[in-house]
């Protein structure tokens, strides 16, 4: 069979081909995310192992935990009096210490603010640091530095210019070198400054401490010995790790940054496998319909089914084996693309080639192979049941298989359909919010089995005002109508991408309005200055407050801030807040217990936490913290859930307690109550007027604040829709795909209606027609279907957190209106053709 | 049965030899090229009188769907003329050729002459809903009649039989009044009885209403009904014979099937 299978190929190029996109397409998404991740990966370790190259130790202050959601930890600096216990060991040849922490760069007067960090650090030459100086010199004496090439070319500085690095100290140096970090310009969105190690610890105020010493072994001396005997030197008191282990830790906490984009990516290549496997199922459906007759002969030949069947198959396994192929080469191009989206919404990953690991395109190919076989068995099972008989009779039913399922099998298309709507109304009345995900698989595949079924009527319904155009509207509705197995899955293809996109934009927007909503009811400040940057715990330094609370127009002064500790085992946050000042800028209601006893260390617990762990006041909780370990905090108080959410993390300490369990030292928020009869704007002017070294520092007026909350959630939404069009992409290729073997199938229908009249025009608008209708039909079905889940979704989520449904009604109908639009030009290509085609060549096919 | 309504008047109403509904002149089309070339229509000369049945007949292949086809304005030649009352169809845009069919003429094919989804009354319309006219209701309602559709009107093609969904077609075909009504091989799928019905209503749409008919026939039987047989062969009009009965349609066929020496390679 192998040959006929080779022969039909060959003999049906384009719809062949247009199979092959289907699988293309699906393939390179998949092969895109897995690419970028692998490329990413495989970056971040070569960054960071670039850095640790011609180093064997560090040595640092020991930490509980290295890092936290991607966020390494601040340590204690080191005294000189370590530097001095390392040199003494025998083992070790020389030590570097090394001073880094952040600094702003500032040129011509206009802070550089990178995407990621700012890095202030002590010059290490080689083999401590991986910089290399590529034009001028090393920073020698106070007052000069070293930027990285890259950020230099970005910002046009030259050695020999001046610029300003702002730590809490603003200090002017002078450019005299340039640096490339190993093959590279620098490291991606960050950037480096580099100065003498007296500089950095007076820019640092680190006195005469160091954060970091970077050691190598004497010759002949082995690394596990040297680290044996620094260890025994130094006691438990320092993290003494082989260069090795801290540049693979760093890197890890940086892919850990990157994990949820991950997740992400990975999501969205099941939803581009799960639009292609319709749409390759759709289209080896139709293929094999239009085959039936040729399929019906060779059973009459003397075929087994066994041969049809393996006839069909041979055919997906030789189109997904070659779109697997194709589908992971173009991966590659994809992964480029995909990193540019990613830079486009501020997430850039290392630069350097993609790489392309083994793995990566063995795991695309056969996802390619299987994801096709598996969506032509039905297709090929179909063909099995021709019968030969087919083969004799004058006219062949080329929609093939529209026998109408008997009502029992009618009935039973229907139960996953019930029982996922059942799912989503048990969530709604109380089931823990998991069940949705079952619930929304039965839903789809529900409505995949009911489609043909309901089809007919919905596209009826849907097509009604199509009559309005006359005949061809009428025939295009008929013809969606009529096909209800293949309209079905091409609209369900695109439906689940609109899904997909209504589900994120409904949860998205719910979640915006409670973070902004409950902000404006607790939040009272007149003014809140936080940082215009997206670091994960806020970046103010302490100055800021200082300078606000000192402001003659300032009556009251509030700060915030973040921890990361481990609960267990598990990462988690906390808020630090001042108990005496919090009420005068926030408006909280505590359930249980108060605020004020905070100030004897204790923790407050947001009351769905208490809920959720059955705390009350007067119990004990353990919390990990990195700097200081385990520690016992008495629970004495119960905050609101609104209030806690406006504060953003569950559990509350003061700054006291902080200070005493961290060793960062950086503000989120500094909240801001206005004197009596000061206006506005004059208040605005003083902070702004004292926060002129802090260019990050934005102030915000509190309604201001409340939309600030959403912009990561609406930076996520953005970039989450933009992968989602893809899968869009595809689905509206499926309709171009389907149109187009739906127009070759009425070719004499086509020829038939030109000659009786039918202008080109007019057949068409009614192939345009159609691809309008389908993309309306899915547009319908997908946002009923993403709107019903998402709400679901946020009632569900609403019971622990204060959220409610918003439906962002422009949003949705901007989705609608763009499905339609896309389903025009989808439309375009097919329509082109029916209109082209030879009316007597159509009257002549048979 | 009556056809009351009035046949479409004759461009040339002078008595006795009505001006002709089309003429031909000269026509060739070629297909192919080099050693493959096939002159399909190769200086066809074809008169096809208004208000009278025509049969065409010729042996398989002597170019009598080309001619239909071309008279039509479904298809170019390559040379000559052909005239549709004033209109000079060769000289037509494909945009004016789709409206001239659809305005001015009428066709039956062999197979396939309906749209599957479309019921057996909105396939008779097709023409004028395609132009965006409504139809005449008793024109309408008098075509159903004489052809007995009446009660098969809201059925869909698959629900028909071969004799129905040629005689909807004929409706189909008639129900613009078109100038002129193009039948290709209209009976081949047919049996005699559904055939025969099928042809007396096109002879009486001709004698009674004046409807021109033009039909392309490889059935003797057929060729009887009409008024008068034009032959081709090779491309060429081989003689015409009028009022055609079965014996003198064959002797003529019979004369025609002798090898042709030109056609000999
Ligand atoms: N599209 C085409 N390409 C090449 N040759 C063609 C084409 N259409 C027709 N011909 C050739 O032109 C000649 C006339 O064909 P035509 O279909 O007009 O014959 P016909 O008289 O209708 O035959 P039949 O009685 O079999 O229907 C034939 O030799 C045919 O092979
Ligand atoms: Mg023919």
């Amino acid at each position: 069979m192998w040959h006929l299978t080779l022969r039909d190929v060959v003999a049906h190029r384009a719809r062949f081909a247009l199979t092959l996109l289907a699988v293309v397409l699906a393939v390179t998404f998949v092969s895109g995310s897995l690419l970028l991740t692998d490329t990413s990966d495989h970056l971040l370790d070569e960054q960071f192992g670039t850095a640790a190259a011609g180093v064997d130790l560090t040595v640092r202050d020991a930490a509980v935990f290295g890092a936290a959601m991607g966020v390494e930890v601040d340590r204690d600096p080191l005294g000189p009096d370590v530097v001095d216990r390392v040199r003494s060991v025998e083992a070790v040849d020389q030590v570097m210490p090394v001073a880094e922490g952040q600094g702003l760069l500032e040129v011509d007067g206009e802070a550089v603010v990178p995407s990621g960090a700012s890095v202030l650090t002590s010059w290490a030459p080689e083999p401590f640091g991986a910089f290399a100086v590529r034009e001028g010199r090393a920073p020698a004496a106070a007052g000069e530095v070293v930027l990285d090439v890259a950020t230099a070319t970005a910002a046009g500085v030259g050695v020999g210019d001046t610029v300003a690095v702002l730590t809490d100290l603003r200090t002017d140096l002078e450019v005299v070198g340039l640096a490339g970090f190993g093959d590279a310009d620098g490291l991606p969105g960050a950037t480096i400054a580099m100065v003498t190690l007296d500089d950095a610890q007076r820019m640092l105020e680190l006195g005469d401490g160091v954060s970091e010493l970077r050691v190598t072994a004497a010759d002949g001396a082995s690394v596990p010995d040297v680290l044996a005997a620094v260890r025994q030197a130094l006691g438990d008191d320092y993290d003494v790790a082989t260069a090795q282990d801290t540049a693979a830790a760093s890197a890890d906490a940086a892919k850990e940054q990157l994990g949820s984009l991950g997740l992400v990516l990975t999501a969205m290549s099941a939803a581009a496998v799960l639009v292609g496997g319709l749409l390759i199922a759709n289209t080896f459906a139709i293929v094999t319909s239009q085959r039936r007759r040729e399929l019906a002969l060779l059973r009459a030949a003397g075929a087994t089914s066994g041969q049809v069947t393996r006839a069909v198959l041979g055919e997906a396994v030789l189109i997904g084996v070659l779109g697997g192929v194709l589908g992971a080469a173009l991966g590659v191009l994809a992964a480029g693309g995909l990193r540019s989206v990613m830079a486009a919404f501020g997430l850039p990953l290392p630069e350097g080639v993609t790489v392309v690991s083994a793995s990566s395109v063995v795991v695309s190919v056969v996802l390619g192979l299987v994801v096709t076989v598996v969506s032509a068995v039905g297709a090929a099972r179909r063909a099995a049941r021709v019968a030969p008989v087919e083969a004799l009779r004058a006219s062949v039913d080329l929609a093939g298989g529209r026998t109408s399922p008997s009502r029992a099998r009618r009935a039973l298309r229907g139960v996953p359909l019930a029982l996922g709507l059942a799912g989503v109304a048990a969530v709604v009345a109380g089931a823990p919010v998991m069940v949705l995900v079952p619930a929304a698989v039965a839903t789809v595949v529900g409505l995949a089995l009911l489609g043909p079924v309901l089809m007919p009527s919905l596209a009826r319904l849907v097509g009604a005002p199509l009559l309005r155009t006359g005949v061809t509207g009428h025939l295009a509705r008929e013809s969606a109508a009529r096909a209800p197995r293949r309209t079905t899955s091409t609209a369900m293809a695109l439906a689940l991408g609109l899904a997909l996109i209504a589900f994120m934009t409904v949860v998205a927007t719910s979640l915006r309005e409670g973070m902004t909503g409950t902000y404006r009811e607790t939040v009272t400040a007149d003014l809140v200055v936080e940082s215009a940057r997206a670091e994960m715990l806020g970046g103010l330094s302490t100055d800021v407050a200082h300078h606000v609370g000192e402001l003659p127009e300032v009556a009251a002064m509030s700060r915030l801030r973040y921890g990361h500790w481990l609960d267990g085992g598990q990462t988690s946050a906390l808020s630090a807040i001042d108990p005496a000042t919090l009420a005068e800028v926030t408006d909280l209601d505590m359930v249980a217990g108060s605020l004020d006893a905070l100030a004897d260390g204790g923790v407050v617990v947001a009351a769905s936490v208490a809920e959720e762990r059955g705390l009350e006041v007067g119990d004990t909780v353990t919390m990990t913290f990195s700097y200081t370990g385990d520690q016992r905090l008495p629970v004495v108080g119960v905050l609101d859930s609104v209030d806690a959410q406006a504060l953003s993390t569950g559990w509350f300490v003061s700054l006291d307690t902080y200070a005493a369990h961290f060793t960062e030292d950086l503000d989120a928020s500094v909240f801001v109550r206005a004197a009596d009869g000061v206006p506005a704007d004059e208040v605005r002017a003083a902070v702004e007027g004292v926060l002129a070294d802090h260019p990050t520092a934005a102030v915000r007026d509190q309604a201001a604040a409340a939309e600030a909350r959403g912009a990561t959630v609406d930076q996520v939404l953005g970039l989450v829709t933009v992968l989602l069009v893809l899968t869009v992409v595809i689905a509206l290729l499926g309709i171009t795909n389907t149109l187009a073997l739906s127009v070759a199938e009425r070719t004499r229908e086509i020829g038939l209606l030109r000659a009786v009249g039918g202008t080109r025009r007019q057949i068409g608008a009614m192939v345009r027609s159609e691809a309008v209708l389908v993309a309306a039909i899915a547009g319908a079905l997908g946002l009923a279907l993403g709107v019903g889940l998402g709400a679901a979704t946020v009632t569900a989520l609403g019971r622990s957190a204060p959220l409610a449904i918003a439906l962002p009604a422009g949003r949705l109908a901007v989705v609608l209106v763009v499905a339609v639009v896309a389903g025009l030009v989808a439309g375009l290509a097919p329509s082109r053709r029916a209109a082209r085609m030879d009316v007597l060549q159509a009257i002549a096919t048979h | 049965m009556t056809l009351l309504t009035t046949p479409p008047s004759p461009t040339d109403a002078s008595p006795g030899a009505p001006a002709p509904a089309a003429l031909a002149r000269g026509l060739v089309k070629v297909y192919g090229r080099g050693s493959t070339e096939v002159r399909a229509l190769d200086g066809a000369d074809v008169t096809i009188p208004a208000g009278r049945l025509t049969a065409v007949m010729g042996p398989s292949g002597s170019g009598k769907s080309t001619l239909m086809h071309a008279m039509a304005g479904l298809d170019h030649v390559d040379e000559g003329s052909i005239r549709l009352g004033d209109t000079e169809v060769t000289a037509l845009s494909e945009r004016q050729r789709t409206l001239l069919r659809r305005e001015r003429l009428g066709f039956v094919f062999q197979a396939f002459n309906l749209v599957p989804s479309l019921t057996a009354e909105e396939n008779i319309t097709l023409p004028l809903r395609l132009a965006g006219r409504s139809a005449d209701r008793t024109w309408l309602a008098e075509l159903v009649a004489t052809l007995g559709l009446g009660d098969r009107l809201t059925h869909r093609p698959s629900e028909l039989s071969g004799g129905q969904q040629q005689r909807v077609a004929v409706a189909r075909a008639l129900v613009t009044r078109p100038e002129i009504v193009f039948a290709d091989e209209p009976t081949g799928n047919l049996d005699s009885r559904h055939g025969h019905a099928l042809l007396a209503f096109l002879q009486r749409a001709a004698r009674e209403l004046g409807q021109t008919v033009v039909m392309v026939t490889h059935d003797p039987t057929a060729a009887s009904f009409a008024d008068r047989v034009v032959f081709l062969a090779d491309g060429r009009v081989a003689g015409e014979l009028t009022d055609p009965t079965v014996p003198t349609v064959l002797a003529r066929m019979a004369g025609l099937e002798q090898p042709a020496p030109r056609a000999e390679v």
